[in-house]
């Protein structure tokens, strides 16, 4: 693919079609027409990833009605490479764009055999508390897990708060848990072999550890992102959230009346003087390889995330932690105070956070059912406050299981 | 023209005959395509087995095989038996009940009344699950407000012991007024010579409506046990919007209709899916037959 | 279901009115308890109508069947109509164009159909009326499913068609029709429009249907309804919001607020769009109550 191929055709009129759920993309759309005026972008916004992805995997295999480009996030890129939905943007010129993000989130999209999707927002995982309750119990942002549980008995009788929910049906939360911890659970390699280690010294250390201060009732196990969580959030039954950096985006809706309240800190410590941290959510932008205009869907995905007004963009108005370094340490974006977290700079803190990601994390070509299967297993024993190692056991085996009936070779 | 020849009859006939079939064809015809083909091509996908490493092989029997021996479709069947036992009375009855409370003209507003019954019906379940999803909050819905308001402790409707009864409420709240409804209209095609009969004897209000009325709207009755029955086991929307709100109280199993949904969408297991479907109908279609039978044999004998 | 629900029943003699009301002490205990019963169909719909009146804040922190500060309703209304670009009102008017067309087509074909069944004996009636019958028990996932992968290899997914097509088949108004066509057109009418040389279409045209009307009326709500409510269809059918019903959009809106990677939180304008959603419907329930009577008076009940 020559700079002529792309040249010829960013100015042949094409119109291209890019599913979302993130709220407001028709900026970015907006900014890329401007850019290039004979490319139409059709935005179809899909409400969340849940409702998307059964509907382009429908769509694709029916082999008619998918988009040209999707928002997928890093877990669900193995299941869309597994189908060879993906198209391998290497000949497009992705693989220049290394050196333009930050190295575990490269490491998410790409592998020796090519590069599936351009990184467009990431969800490094700090600690948000709420300062007044903190104050109210004499107590100060835990270090370590250990600190945090003996802050968490604190919390409870000074002020009846919980330190924190942990909810039974957030698979992503308690997968950026591990990932901290230091566990591999998922390996794949591209083909027909994948790696399930669910239950392992690391995993059960991080579950023991939950089902430690579930048992004496100091967090508490409600689904979280429904309407009664939030005002949970909202009336201080929780008194901090272990988030990503994406966090204030949900609470500024709901929990407006806590803004000012709210101090991010990194997430506690296994090690006392360690300083690692994992990652929950954050997407990609994915170019199909069923897209008759591949050139066109690739120099989009590649404006909206590293052309420095779209990403800046994304970062400061729609609040997606960005991905690029070039963003991460631009003063619009890092000086920013919040006054949400009472005039922190918090961008700069996540920033910083996102430095300490452990950098090879993997997934399992099909997520979706690691996701909805962690329902019936180990989350089901985190909401109904029963024995966790061994529903971490059963999540194992279960998964396990569908690998092995799917066809897969199993290490 | 007083009597037609035999030889115009026949021609008649088979005018009539066309006729008929003119009608007929057009529904048959979108019935066909819409419910025939689909059918089929069900059939014919259950009978294969889709691997994400492998894709799709022949496998005669083996889905049904494996959804006979698979714990979650069991646990689906019985949760729906469940909530037949134990939702359709409760619905129907108090169906019954109001369609003759109004039909006895002893209420002052009935038609008020009547109406009121029947509103939930015109709200889509899809509102109704969203609406009755915050009443049931934990913490802050409705009816934890009452509890707590009152001094007692809050039932947790949420929980996964209650989600089923919870779910079954829904439902009442839906369907108690079309049932109503359906019960009201047949009471009101009753002669009202039958009653004359009965207020002559001095029957009271309870015993010409077990004696008289119950009887004589019988076949409405079935008719809206047979599509209760049918509805119990397509149960879908419900439980689906619940699950948001319920997560680990409604697993992908809860019922079969939701499992196959799971399974196609959400584990791309088509195949399966379509004989989880197929299984579902044929229990169906034997739970009806056997209503039916039993109906029809209290018809005989008496 | 069976031969004896057929049967035409006797037409009704005289009723008593409706509203006739002796007081009697019974009928005023009745009277006070199913006044009763009816808060709990109300109250649900009254707290949807508060709760429309309320920001994110005030739904939460004020009791549920009083007002919250503020007056938030016109707000929120300004909120439905203007998220993502005014689709909600798309939404509506998708769902009136769906179920309209479906419920005016599934009328037509029903009507049709049932009338032949229930005045023609022809080879193949039988067949054709207990294959409607067994349908009415198919569970729809076994449908849906297959429905979907043939309608997309024709390209007709993500079009309204999708959802049309497949609510004009209503086997329950076959069903309804022919009973009621039964009840209501004399064989002896039509005896005599042969006589005068009608055609047996004009004949059921000209007085077929005039006879039928209160039974295609029952048959236009009920599939109305159904395709007002319809959910699991449109939510496998449509990818593209501005074709979806306002039922799949709102459950989109709802689940929004529980997604990764960016979201909003919506409870309020959910709430005042689900209660936007239902009040045409309440509307032509009003309107059309009488009708649904005589239709199923004739319909369900023989015995």
């Amino acid at each position: 693919m020559s700079q002529a191929d792309i040249d010829k055709a960013m100015d042949t009129p094409t119109t291209i079609t890019f599913w979302a759920w993130a709220p407001d993309m028709q900026k970015e759309v907006d900014l890329f027409e401007a850019k290039y005026p004979k490319i139409n972008v059709e935005l179809v916004n899909t409400s969340s990833g849940t409702q998307q992805y059964p509907k382009l995997r429908a769509a694709l295999k029916a082999g008619k009605g998918a988009p040209d480009v999707a928002q997928v996030e890093y877990q669900y890129i193995p299941s869309f490479r597994q189908t060879g939905s993906l198209a391998d943007l290497t000949p497009y010129g992705a693989a220049e764009a290394k050196d333009d993000f930050v190295d575990w989130i490269w490491n998410q999209v790409a592998d020796d055999k090519g590069v599936w999707a351009v990184p467009q927002d990431s969800g490094p995982l700090g600690n948000l508390y709420r300062s007044d309750i903190f104050a109210q119990a004499g107590v100060s942002a835990p270090e370590t897990w250990a600190d945090y549980a003996a802050v968490a008995a604190t919390i409870k009788e000074k002020t009846g708060s919980y330190i924190a929910d942990l909810p039974g049906n957030d698979p992503g939360q308690m997968v950026g848990f591990f990932w901290q911890a230091g566990a591999k659970p998922f390996g794949y390699d591209g083909d027909k072999t994948v790696k399930i280690d669910l239950d392992s010294p690391a995993t059960q250390k991080v579950v023991s550890f939950w089902q430690d201060l579930v048992k004496k009732d100091l967090v508490a196990t409600d689904a979280d992102f429904n309407d009664e969580w939030y005002q949970g959030l909202a009336q201080g039954k929780y008194a901090s959230w272990q988030v990503a950096a994406w966090g204030p985006i949900f609470l500024q809706g709901t929990a407006k009346n806590t803004s000012g309240k709210w101090t991010a800190a990194k997430i506690p410590q296994w090690e006392a003087g360690q300083d690692v941290s994992g990652n929950w959510g954050g997407s990609t932008t994915a170019v199909m390889e069923s897209s008759p205009n591949k050139i066109a869907a690739y120099e989009f995905a590649k404006f909206i995330n590293t052309d420095s007004e779209a990403a800046l963009t994304l970062a400061n108005e729609q609040f997606l932690f960005p991905t690029t370094k070039a963003t991460l340490s631009d003063p619009k974006f890092v000086d920013q105070a919040s006054e949400f977290y009472g005039g922190q700079k918090v961008n700069e803190f996540f920033a910083g956070v996102s430095d300490t990601v452990d950098k090879n994390f993997q997934w399992l070509p099909f997520m979706d059912f690691v996701y909805s299967s962690y329902n019936e297993t180990l989350g089901k024993a985190i909401s109904e406050k029963g024995d966790m190692t061994g529903g971490l056991a059963a999540w194992d085996a279960a998964v396990t299981d569908y690998a092995k009936q799917q066809g897969f070779t199993v290490e | 023209m007083t009597s037609a020849s035999p030889a115009r009859r026949a021609r008649l006939g088979s005018a009539q005959t066309r006729a008929a079939w003119i009608l007929v064809i057009p529904f048959v015809a979108v019935f066909a395509a819409m419910f025939l083909v689909p059918l089929g091509y069900s059939a014919y996908l259950s009978t294969f087995t889709s691997q994400l490493v492998g894709g799709q092989v022949f496998s005669g029997l083996a889905n049904y095989q494996r959804a006979l021996g698979d714990p979650s479709f069991w646990a689906g069947l019985s949760r729906v038996a469940i909530f037949l036992v134990v939702q359709v009375p409760i619905m129907l009855v108090a169906s019954l009940f109001f369609a003759l409370a109004l039909d006895s003209g002893r209420m002052c507003g009935g038609k008020v009344v009547r109406l009121l019954i029947f509103l939930p019906y015109a709200v889509p379940s899809v509102v109704a699950t969203l609406m009755w999803g915050y009443l049931y909050g934990e913490n802050f819905g409705l009816i934890t407000q009452i509890f707590t308001g009152l001094g007692l402790p809050a039932p947790e409707l949420l929980a996964p012991g209650a989600i089923l009864g919870s779910t079954m409420n829904i439902v009442c709240w839906e369907f108690i007024g079309y049932n109503m409804i359906i019960m009201y209209a047949a009471l009101r095609t009753i002669p009202t010579e039958l009653y004359e009969a009965a207020a002559i004897d001095g029957a009271g209000e309870f015993r010409v409506a077990w004696s008289i009325k119950i009887p004589a709207i019988r076949q409405a009755i079935i008719l809206t046990v047979i599509f209760s029955i049918i509805g119990s086991f397509q149960l879908f929307n419900e439980p689906n919007l619940l699950f948001n709100i319920a997560p680990n109280a409604i697993g992908s199993d809860f019922t079969p209709n939701l499992y196959a949904y799971n399974l196609a969408f959400k584990n791309q297991d088509v195949n399966y899916a379509a004989a989880i479907a197929f299984l579902l109908g044929m229990v169906i279609v034997v739970l009806s037959v056997i209503v039916q039978g039993i109906v029809n044999r209290k018809e005989k004998t008496s | 279901m069976t031969e004896a629900i057929v049967r035409p029943g006797r037409k009704p003699l005289k009723r008593r009115p409706l509203g006739t009301h002796r007081p009697t002490r019974g009928g005023t205990l009745l009277t006070v308890f199913v006044w009763i019963c009816v808060v709990y169909f109300v109250v649900p719909l009254v707290w949807l109508v508060i709760a429309s009146t309320k920001d994110n804040t005030g739904l939460f922190t004020t009791f549920g069947l009083w007002f919250g500060q503020g007056f938030h309703l016109f707000d929120n209304l300004a909120d439905v109509f203007s998220k993502d670009g005014g689709v909600f009102s798309q939404w509506m008017v998708n769902t009136v164009l769906y179920a309209v067309t479906s419920a005016v087509g599934a009328t037509v074909l029903a009507t049709a159909c049932g009338f032949a069944l229930a005045k023609y004996r022809f080879r193949g009636s039988s067949v054709v009326f207990w294959l409607v019958i067994g349908s009415i028990m198919v569970p729809m996932t076994a449908l849906a499913i297959p429905t979907y992968l043939l309608f997309s290899s024709m390209n007709l997914t993500d079009t309204p068609w999708a959802i049309i097509l497949p609510s004009l088949v209503s086997p329950f108004g076959v069903y309804l029709m022919r009973v009621y066509a039964a009840d209501s057109v004399d064989d002896s009418l039509l005896e005599a429009a042969r006589i005068d040389g009608s055609g047996e279409l004009r004949t059921f045209a000209t007085i077929g249907v005039r006879l039928l009307v209160p039974g295609m009326v029952t048959v236009l709500l009920f599939q109305l309804v159904a395709t007002w409510n319809n959910y699991f269809l449109p939510l496998i059918m449509l990818n593209t919001p501005s074709l979806y019903p306002v039922t799949v959009g709102l459950a989109g809106w709802q689940a929004a607020a529980s997604s990764g990677g960016g979201a909003q939180v919506l409870f309020s304008t959910v709430l005042t769009g689900s209660l936007v959603s239902i009040v045409p419907l309440i509307v032509a329930f009003l309107f059309l109550q009488r009708y649904w009577q005589s239709g199923l008076a004739a319909g369900s009940v023989k015995g």
